[in-house]
């Protein structure tokens, strides 16, 4: 396993590779570099000023020697400065992004696996019932709202409307800080953005329980007088848990989708809101550097979910 | 699944307990502190502390920096802020400044070497400072001692005194080890800054916010307010929720969302002048708008006065130049009051089925607001409706940036621009767009307007020292502006702050980039 785990981490690193050349030269392909995002049109510069910030910026070099130059600097741990806020090392910019990215993020995963697996299996067990129709009208909701529209209802309703929540940021501003000032700043983003994904999980669950219940062995463990709750819990879900670990793996693109709105219109500081503020200000350092620490996410979280089978079921083996 | 169980309960008994202890956090904020989105709109500058490099964001900044001169709060003329008073030479090119008795806030005097370091950084293009350009007449700035500051100027200018009203006067001692091309990538901008200004810098919460302190210090009295915090918000929806919530007591409102504000006792609305001009920009480099006739079509072609109603809610003036100002208007000059007929009869006239027909013709613009998409969803249909053909474009700031200030352009992809460019508070600030030694990569006047007399106009307004000949100067210019039709000039458009109720002596003018002017942070407070 230990093995399996090394290679399939050196193969992380060459897809890193790969995507930060794809990232570099993909940028320099979009019109308007981090000058003309830094200039204001009403405010002249003169062309040698300007031409002084490219030389400063190192934009006036070709593109492989721009690369290059990145490169070894990111292998040494620096990925330079931020454009836009030059007094901050894009390094330490993006690590404090990653926290709160990672608790806003990981909150909702967690509500989605533990709402999405309970109404799944509520939902089969209770097939066709009036519980199962309402819940499958709300999933089908719940998937097909994009979440800027889910995030904007839901700021209006709770935090404008009926104000029982803050309308953004992660900590009440000017107050010491609380987990509990925390925890009520989190639990409306966390759960606007979990709500697509609580709805597909529930579908996956509710579609493989019931193939699950179908099977013979749980036919037999019926037979055999178990009491249908250990039914459920002991024989059914665990087999029909195997294609959702699959797909909560998966997700985690559509959640870091997810986040970059739900970040930005809850001003939540994480990567989200870093990288559409970076890709604005076409500022090159951030978005490379925010970009190369969320592909390393997905490479680890892949490899976990992998792992994660092995745990489940122990016919499958890896490496 | 037990496990799961067990675990699902435990954090649904958690939630249960986070939304009992809720009503703890919406206790309202102490009184003594003022949140306010003040970075939120065209104003702002977010997240970048240094005024070196500020193109906007004067409102929050001049709360702890101060400059040498200010604004007053009318913008109407510059007054002393550091500067207790000044003279100028009779030549023009001398300007003597008496510094006030000012600390700064880590209680050392602030004295006028510290005012010609400033000075020499912001005409330092290696600090990444966009004024040194707007400085480049400055020849030399002397302490003649602690309190008196010279600055000679190589020939007279005009808008020295605007330039100065934008740099903020900062320490020696704190920043004199710093090597100038390093400045701009120091932390201290965002960690210990400090000025002289009745706040003091106390936290920043990358992102987040900004919390200032009371310089209990301050020249101008002990401030009223403990605590000034500045939240910052991706966009302005964000902060009108977090202003209706009652979070933040203050932040810049676009017109469309002021119905939830107007009528409403809870809160103030403040109105002003944006001084900025929007126009449509001919390309002159295109051939399509050599005939004068053709531009003139545009304009009566175009129902402003509709616009401004059902788009703008009746919160712009239709300008006829880049100014709207009485002092900067003639009397007597084209309304160019809306004539779809007329305008039909110029194209004819012109043989602008020769010139163009109904080719499809590239209006670009910055504006991604869903206003803007209005107004140019409506200058489409109503130029469409004699017949020549637009299609709009609407793209962000540095694409936008990347087209027009190409210094060798590609005419197809902007044959018009729909854009704005700041006319106030000194009328000077216009000739960037218009003056012909501004054509990109030396400046931005992206319509590439090349017309000799109109640059001329514009260059003896700007050398024009004396105030009172300045404004019959600036009318030639608008003069010019309205028959040659560099552009067409479209409207002014107000610009609106929403203030809590609550917030008593609060000043807020809605001045290009955010002033500077006297705000003076000390005497706000808030009630109970």
């Amino acid at each position: 396993m230990l093995q399996y785990s090394l290679r399939r981490l050196l193969i992380g690193a060459g897809m890193l590779f790969a995507l930060s050349m794809l990232i570099f030269v993909m940028l320099r392909l979009t019109p308007g570099d981090p000058i003309d995002a830094y200039i204001d049109p009403n405010v002249p510069m003169s062309a040698s000023d300007l031409a002084e910030l490219r030389v400063t910026l190192g934009l006036d070099q070709p593109l492989p020697v721009q690369y290059v130059a990145w490169l070894r600097q990111a292998l040494l741990g620096n990925l330079g400065y931020s454009i836009k806020r030059p007094d901050q090392p894009v390094l330490g910019l993006v690590l404090s992004r990653v926290g709160p990215t990672v608790l806003l993020m990981g909150s909702a995963i967690a509500i989605a696996i533990i709402a999405g697996i309970a109404t799944g299996i509520v939902s089969a067990v209770r097939r066709n019932s009036i519980a199962d129709l309402s819940l499958s009208v709300l999933a089908v909701t719940g998937i097909s709202s994009p979440p800027f529209l889910s995030a904007l209802v839901g700021l209006y309703l709770f935090s404008v409307y009926f104000n029982w929540m803050p309308s953004g940021g992660m900590l009440t501003p000017g107050q010491e800080f609380s987990v509990a000032d925390l925890l009520h700043h989190l639990i409306l983003p966390a759960t606007l953005l979990a709500v697509a994904q609580t709805a597909l999980i529930m579908r996956y669950m509710r579609a493989s329980m019931l193939e699950v219940l179908n099977q013979d062995y749980v036919r037999t463990a019926r037979a055999k007088g178990v009491f249908e709750f250990w039914v459920i819990t002991k024989h059914a879900l665990r087999n029909a848990l195997l294609p959702v670990i699959t797909l909560i793996g998966s997700t985690i693109g559509l959640a870091i989708g997810g986040a970059i709105f739900i970040e930005s219109v809850f001003n939540w500081p994480g990567m989200g809101l870093l990288m559409v503020d970076a890709v604005e200000g076409r500022d090159y350092p951030v978005i490379m550097g925010s970009t190369l620490v969320i592909g390393a996410c997905v490479v680890v979280v892949n490899l976990l979910t992998d792992l994660a089978y092995a745990v489940v079921d122990p016919r499958i083996k890896v490496g | 699944m037990k496990g799961l169980l067990r675990l699902s309960s435990a954090i649904a008994l958690a939630a249960m307990m986070a939304t009992t202890a809720i009503p703890a956090f919406t206790a309202p904020a102490r009184a003594a502190t003022l949140s306010g989105g003040f970075d939120v709109g065209p104003g702002g500058f977010q997240g970048n502390f240094n005024p070196l490099a500020a193109t906007g964001g004067f409102t929050w900044l001049s709360v702890y920096f101060e400059p040498l001169v200010t604004y007053d709060e009318k913008l109407e003329k510059v007054v002393g802020q550091l500067a207790s008073s000044y003279e100028v030479s009779p030549d023009q090119t001398t300007y003597t400044f008496k510094l006030a008795d000012a600390k700064w806030h880590d209680g050392k005097p602030f004295t006028a070497k510290d005012a010609k370091f400033t000075i020499e950084l912001a005409k330092n293009a290696k600090t990444g400072s966009v004024l040194a350009a707007r400085l480049n007449a400055v020849s030399s700035a002397e302490a003649k001692d602690d309190k008196t500051l010279v600055i000679k100027l190589s020939a007279p200018s005009a808008s020295l005194m605007d330039a100065l009203t934008k740099v903020m006067m900062l320490p020696e001692h704190a920043l004199s080890q710093i090597p100038a091309d390093q400045l701009a990538k120091n932390s201290w901008w965002s960690t210990a800054p400090i000025g002289t200004g009745p706040f003091k810098f106390s936290k920043y919460v990358t992102d987040q916010y900004v919390e200032l302190a009371a310089n209990t210090d301050y020249r101008g009295g002990k401030p009223a307010l403990e605590k000034i915090i500045n939240r910052y918000f991706a966009n302005p929806a964000a902060a009108i929720a977090a202003l209706r919530a009652g979070e933040i007591q203050f932040t810049y409102v676009d017109s469309n969302d002021l119905k939830a504000f107007n009528d409403n006792k809870d809160f103030r609305v403040i109105e002003g002048n944006s001084f900025v001009v929007n126009y449509l920009g001919f390309n002159h480099d295109s051939p399509i708008w050599k005939d004068i006739r053709v531009r003139q079509a545009v304009m009566y072609a175009i129902n402003r006065d509709a616009i401004i109603q059902s788009l703008y809610g009746g919160a712009a003036k239709p300008a006829n130049c880049a100014y709207i100002a009485d002092q900067v208007v003639p009397a007597g000059i084209e309304t160019y009051a809306y004539d779809p007929e007329k305008a039909r009869q110029l194209l004819k006239e012109a043989g602008w089925d020769q010139i163009n027909g109904d080719k499809p013709i590239t209006l670009l613009t910055y504006y991604t607001t869903p206003l803007a998409a209005n107004v140019m969803a409506a200058v489409q249909a109503m130029l469409a409706q004699v017949g020549i053909n637009v299609t709009p474009r609407a793209v962000d700031t540095p694409t936008y940036n990347s087209i027009v200030l190409n210094p060798t352009p590609d005419i197809a992809q902007f044959q018009m621009v729909y854009a704005g460019l700041q006319n106030g508070p000194d009328p000077g600030s216009i000739n960037v767009g218009l003056n012909e030694k501004q054509i990109p990569p030396a400046g931005p006047n992206v319509a590439r307007v090349r017309m000799p007399v109109l640059t001329s106009a514009l260059d003896a307004a700007l050398s024009e020292t004396d105030a009172a000949k300045r404004s019959a100067r600036y009318q030639e210019v608008c003069k010019v502006m309205n028959k040659e039709l560099p552009w067409g000039p479209l409207w002014v458009a107000k610009r609106y702050g929403v203030a809590s109720a609550k917030l008593k002596d609060f000043i807020w003018t809605p001045a290009p980039g955010g002033g500077p002017y006297q705000a003076h942070p000390e005497k706000w407070a808030i009630a109970e």
